[in-house]
């Protein structure tokens, strides 16, 4: 047998036990590492999926007069995958008109401004189902937008006149009343570069067959050029690229291919695009907080593995020396090291790769794509090899360099401080982790940037050096401190643990002393481990509690009941608020006012009393005072509170007078109506989360001559859900109406990095630091106990009773442990401080303040308090059981 | 009347291992150590020496027979103060100074710091070692890490010495020298030292000759 498989066969028959807690660190980071790979690549792919789910038409394709439409569907079968294609007719039309009221009442006629005569073949209910949703009547014939038979007075059964621009108008019969829940996206204007401002859908539509609109607009389109175009509206088949960058670069491609193709014949309106473009900048986020987690979970991996394996260092002297006496070359030693190295890889990759696959499977619900879950497993794999190598390999090596066997001995030394030491690095990583953040801050936390439209993203991945120098330079630090704490305060010590270690006190701190660099070693894993888990828990406690407040804020309150311009919510208030679980309920205006040129959601309130149905927090307001803010508005009826962007955009300072136009009843035309301007609104329930408008209710009403609330908010004494089935009944009764609540707000939230489910990664992060801290609290510190398992065994043989035993073992397990977890959770909330400082940009609102998780603190506080009794716990007894039995083999 | 009887074995054996891969280590020893005596305990490498010796100092657990210590006491009463043990390889603890080394027994047993401070550096002084007091371990040599070994035996002024050859990996030069000053150092005591050693020039220097041979004592 060679000595080669003699050396194996030893190791693994006779060796396993030193090599597990190696194993397990690489399987670990192996493990840490493939579950983030494919989490990042996974939540990338499921922003994708939710973002093609939510586009009703994938592609708006305008065509020209002159084009052929046989011939433009040719080019788009060859430039993508089509899934379905419906040809849409678009046709403006001077208004509409009807009368109302029966001959003893009196009729009147009602008259509409400008309108759109869409024309749809019968299959586009099924084809694009988002854009059409039936109110009344049925969903064949001439069907009517519910907004214009408001406008007109009209419902089912009655007739419109359409005015055609150029041509006599036609008169058709309603057979139905629909919304257009997606009329921005259906009556956008194709062509305008990306950017430009959005355009108000019409008022006035009407949706009639194709076949019909046909014969009322062919005439028009040749009298009034312009006036009439055709649109085929596309589904594509949504086999894309994983990741909404890639996905979006693709479609755009498609689009660009399609548009050579045609010539000029038609122009694309990329739903498609848009929707993803809007999410990649989700997206790298996503992969930026996957990474500010996760990242440091391998590290410290990593880390621990080394620690682990340095704690074999005696054991490896003692091998290399009596291999040196017996002959035995550098390149031989480092060969059958290198076999201890291969072993603990084998071992880690085959537990890694059954953890990840145990993950992986009840964790991600999406199909991952092959290639890219191959290629995050080999880097993972790799990285976990090239650990399991280093850490053996590297400390063999260097043991293998020393010139004798005695010097082979040598453990506890008076060695000279190291090279980061000399050169003070733990304080310059520190410096640079406070400029970064500077930096950072400066530039607005803005670590994030995917331009609309362009194709090109960048991360300032750069801003990863804050927490990441601060981590490092933490731990260098306290290395620094401890290790010349530890080695001049022996007199410190020996008080301090002087209730633990009685009389042996001044022994017990001399061997605290000497032993600074082993100790110190535990202290830096414990900290680094605690600040991770700490780190860790408070960003992802703060995130799921601003995904909730994200929630409440996309949703308003508990409950919100949406209904229509033609049937509003408000006068639902009064019965809601007799419902049992109803604690408080507030009407709110929902309207449209142009400001300039930019159309913007106007919000119109109750403002002493809105706070009773919603939360109003100071961060809304630029003020920083939401009951101050909201006060000054109710003094000010002409009050407006408005976007920072808008104040920028028009140069506005606190009490100017700014005309926004808003529509009139009597008219349905906008008109300006005088506001004055008195303070900045940031974030306001269910307002988008760019410009907007909060108003006095009462004083737009009279400015408009309506008084309909749209919105009624809804805070209750029971779970959200509970309350909106009881509120559904009364809801039902209006038309188009919509309630939702909080609970199915915060699953399907509209913003899609939110609704990336953190809770999957943030389980596995905060199991995988507890195993870190209990790796690095217990297993370090029992490992670093049994290597010196022959100082117990003597100090059992001279006689030392348990207790006695107890006190060299208590007092390092508690200088580590203690010392550890205090500086772990100092850095822990700094780092979670500054994570949250920096990804700002996840963040919908911003945070106030930390949310601290106390029971998973509490658990990790058991966890690292547990691991390290029972470490001192085994070590104590092996030492005292079996001293002659150590003292024979070592 | 305090019992001279320093120690007691009788028909003592002990066995290791179980389920048919025993090994006799030591059968039916029968042996008595007064006060005073100098004993040296010869025999071939596997002979047995020190599991008696284990056995002795209360290490170790008797598979049949019984120990006993008539002048000492109990077992549980017996390390540091009554019996103290020399290992045949470096058994000085690691972080400590051969000072502290050497304090240690006495700070076990209770001793007030300064007292065990001051006999260590008396004993260290008459072992020659006071230079290397404050020396590490690992910062000395395994000659000067023996001697440091038996000054720490000395400290608690025991009533029973076993030491497991202490000079086994010395030269005789050393070994000569290191005996010379145990001896010396207990010369009108009524310390009792039971030395295991197949060195016949140490051997030779003991009053009392056991020999063992195949874990029987005779």
């Amino acid at each position: 047998m060679s000595a080669v498989t003699t050396w194996l066969s030893g190791l693994v028959r006779r060796r396993y036990g030193r090599m597990l807690p190696a194993v397990l660190g690489v399987s670990l980071t192996i493990a840490l590492l493939a579950i983030l790979g494919i989490f990042i690549n996974a939540s990338a792919a499921t922003m994708t999926r939710r973002a093609l789910g939510d586009v009703p038409v994938d592609w708006q394709i305008q065509l020209t007069p002159s084009a052929n439409v046989d011939s433009i569907q040719q080019q788009l079968n060859k430039s993508a995958r089509v899934r379905t294609v419906d040809p849409v007719g678009y046709a403006d039309v001077s208004g509409f008109m009807a009368k109302s009221g029966g001959a003893t009442l009196g009729s009147t006629t009602q008259t509409t401004g400008e309108g759109k005569v869409l024309g749809i073949t019968p299959s586009y209910w099924k084809d694009f189902p988002a854009q059409l949703r039936p109110m009344l009547g049925t969903t064949e014939g001439i069907l009517i937008a519910q907004q214009t038979a408001a406008n007109l007075h009209v419902s089912v059964g009655d007739t419109v006149s359409i005015k055609r621009i150029g041509l006599p108008p036609v008169k058709a019969r309603i057979d139905g009343v629909v919304d257009l829940p997606q009329a921005d996206a259906l009556f956008q204007a194709v062509g305008v570069p990306p950017g430009a401002a959005p355009q108000a859908p019409p008022d006035n539509v009407l949706v009639v067959p194709i076949a019909i609109w046909h014969q009322w607009f062919d005439q028009q389109a040749v009298v009034r050029t312009g006036t009439v175009h055709t649109q085929l509206h596309v589904r594509l088949d949504h086999t894309l690229p994983p990741d909404p960058r890639d996905a979006y670069v693709y479609v755009q491609q498609l689009a660009n291919n399609f548009e050579a193709r045609v010539a000029g014949s038609a122009i694309v309106a990329d739903n498609l695009a848009a929707r993803l473009d809007a999410v990649r900048e989700d997206a790298l986020y996503a992969r930026v907080l996957f990474l500010f987690l996760g990242l440091p979970g391998a590290i410290l991996a990593i880390i621990l593995t080394f620690a682990v394996s340095a704690t074999g260092g005696d054991r490896r002297r003692r091998e290399q020396s009596l291999l040196r006496v017996r002959g035995a070359t550098t390149s031989m030693i480092l060969r059958l090291e290198s076999l201890e190295a291969i072993v603990v890889s084998a071992a880690a990759v085959i537990i890694a790769l059954v953890i990840t696959v145990v993950i992986i499977n009840r964790m991600v619900t999406i199909p991952l794509a092959t290639r890219q879950t191959v290629v995050v497993l080999v880097i993972a794999l790799a990285i976990g090899i090239g650990t399991a190598l280093a850490a053996v390999i590297i400390p063999a090596w260097r043991e293998a360099r020393e010139s004798s066997v005695r010097a082979g001995r040598a453990r506890v030394g008076r060695d000279q401080a190291p090279f980061w030491e000399r050169t003070w690095i733990d304080l310059i990583l520190l410096a640079i982790a406070g400029l970064v953040y500077w930096r950072t801050a400066a530039a607005g936390y803005q670590i994030v940037l995917a331009p609309e439209g362009v194709a090109a993203t960048s991360v300032s991945y750069e801003s990863f050096l804050a927490p990441l120098a601060l981590w490092i330079g933490v731990g260098l630090l306290v290395t620094r401190i401890f290790r010349h704490g530890l080695a001049g305060g022996r007199a410190f010590i020996a008080n301090l643990f002087r209730p633990l270690a009685g009389g042996l006190s001044p022994i017990v701190a001399a061997s605290v002393s000497r032993q600074a660099r082993l100790i110190t070693r535990g202290v830096v894993l414990v900290t680094l481990a605690f600040s991770f888990a700490v780190s860790t828990a408070v960003f992802n406690t703060t995130y799921n509690v601003q995904s909730r407040v994200d929630a409440a804020l996309t949703n308003g309150s508990d409950v919100t009941i949406t209904g229509t311009t033609a049937y509003p919510a408000g006068p639902l208030a009064d019965s809601i608020a007799k419902l049992p679980g109803v604690r408080a309920v507030q009407a709110m205006m929902h309207r449209f006012a142009y400001v300039g040129n930019d159309l913007q959601d106007l919000y119109g309130v109750n403002a002493l009393t809105i706070g009773e149905a919603t939360d109003l927090s100071n961060a809304f307001f630029a003020s920083n005072d939401a009951a101050g803010t909201m006060q000054k508005l109710a003094a000010q009826p002409d009050g407006a509170l408005l976007s920072q962007e808008t104040v920028n955009d028009f140069q506005l300072k606190l009490g100017d007078v700014i005309n926004l136009r808003l529509q009139n009843a009597k008219d349905h035309q906008y008109h300006p109506v005088p506001f004055h301007f008195i303070g900045v609104v940031r974030e306001f329930s269910t307002a988008p989360k760019d410009s907007f408008i909060l108003a006095n209710a009462g004083y737009v009403a009279s400015q408009t001559g309506d008084t309909a609330r749209e919105v009624v908010l809804i805070r209750g004494n029971v779970p959200p859900a509970q309350l909106a089935k009881s509120v559904e009944p009364l809801a039902a009764t209006l038309p188009g109406a919509r309630v939702t609540d909080l609970g199915s707000v915060l699953k399907t939230i509209s913003s899609s990095l939110t609704a990336v489910d953190l809770h999957g990664l943030t389980w596995i992060e905060l199991s995988f630091a507890i195993l870190l801290i209990a790796g690095a609290s217990g297993l370090v510190l029992g490992l670093g106990l049994i290597e010196r398992r022959r100082d117990f065994a003597l100090l059992a043989a001279m006689g030392a009773k348990a207790r006695q035993l107890g006190a060299f073992l208590w007092t390092e397990g508690l200088i580590i442990l203690i010392s550890g977890m205090a500086l772990g959770f100092v850095t822990g909330f700094a780092i979670a401080k500054m994570l949250v400082k920096v990804l700002t940009g996840v963040f919908d609102p911003a945070p106030q303040a930390l949310a601290i998780p106390w029971v998973y603190l509490i658990v990790l506080i058991v966890a690292g308090c547990l691991s390290t009794a029972l470490a001192i716990v085994i070590a104590q007894r092996v030492a005292q059981r079996r001293a002659v039995e150590t003292l024979r083999t070592i | 009347m305090p019992s001279d009887l320093v120690a007691e074995a009788i028909d003592v054996g002990r066995v290791f291992g179980a389920n048919g891969s025993e090994v006799v280590a030591l059968q039916h020893a029968t042996c008595r150590i007064q006060r005073g005596d100098r004993i040296a305990l010869v025999g071939p490498s596997g002979s047995g020496k020190s599991t008696l010796l284990h056995l002795l100092a209360a290490l170790d657990e008797p598979t049949t027979g019984t120990i006993t210590w008539p002048a000492l006491g109990e077992r549980g009463t017996l390390r540091p103060s009554k019996i103290s043990f020399v290992f045949q390889t470096e058994s000085l603890l690691a972080p400590l100074t051969v000072l502290e080394n050497i304090e240690v027994p006495r700070l076990l047993a209770g001793s007030n710091a300064n007292e065990a401070r001051n006999d260590a550096s008396e004993i260290l002084g008459a072992l020659d070692l006071g230079a290397l007091a404050d020396k590490l371990p690992e910062e000395i040599s395994g000659g000067q890490a023996q001697r440091a070994a038996v000054a720490r035996s000395l400290i608690t002024r025991p009533a029973l010495i076993l030491a497991d050859e202490p000079t086994g990996q010395l030269d005789h030069h050393t070994a000569a020298h290191l005996l010379d000053l145990l001896l010396r150092r207990l010369e009108g005591s009524d310390t009792a030292l039971v030395i295991a050693t197949h060195d016949p020039v140490v051997a030779g220097r003991m009053k009392i000759q056991w020999t063992m041979d195949h874990g029987v004592l005779r």
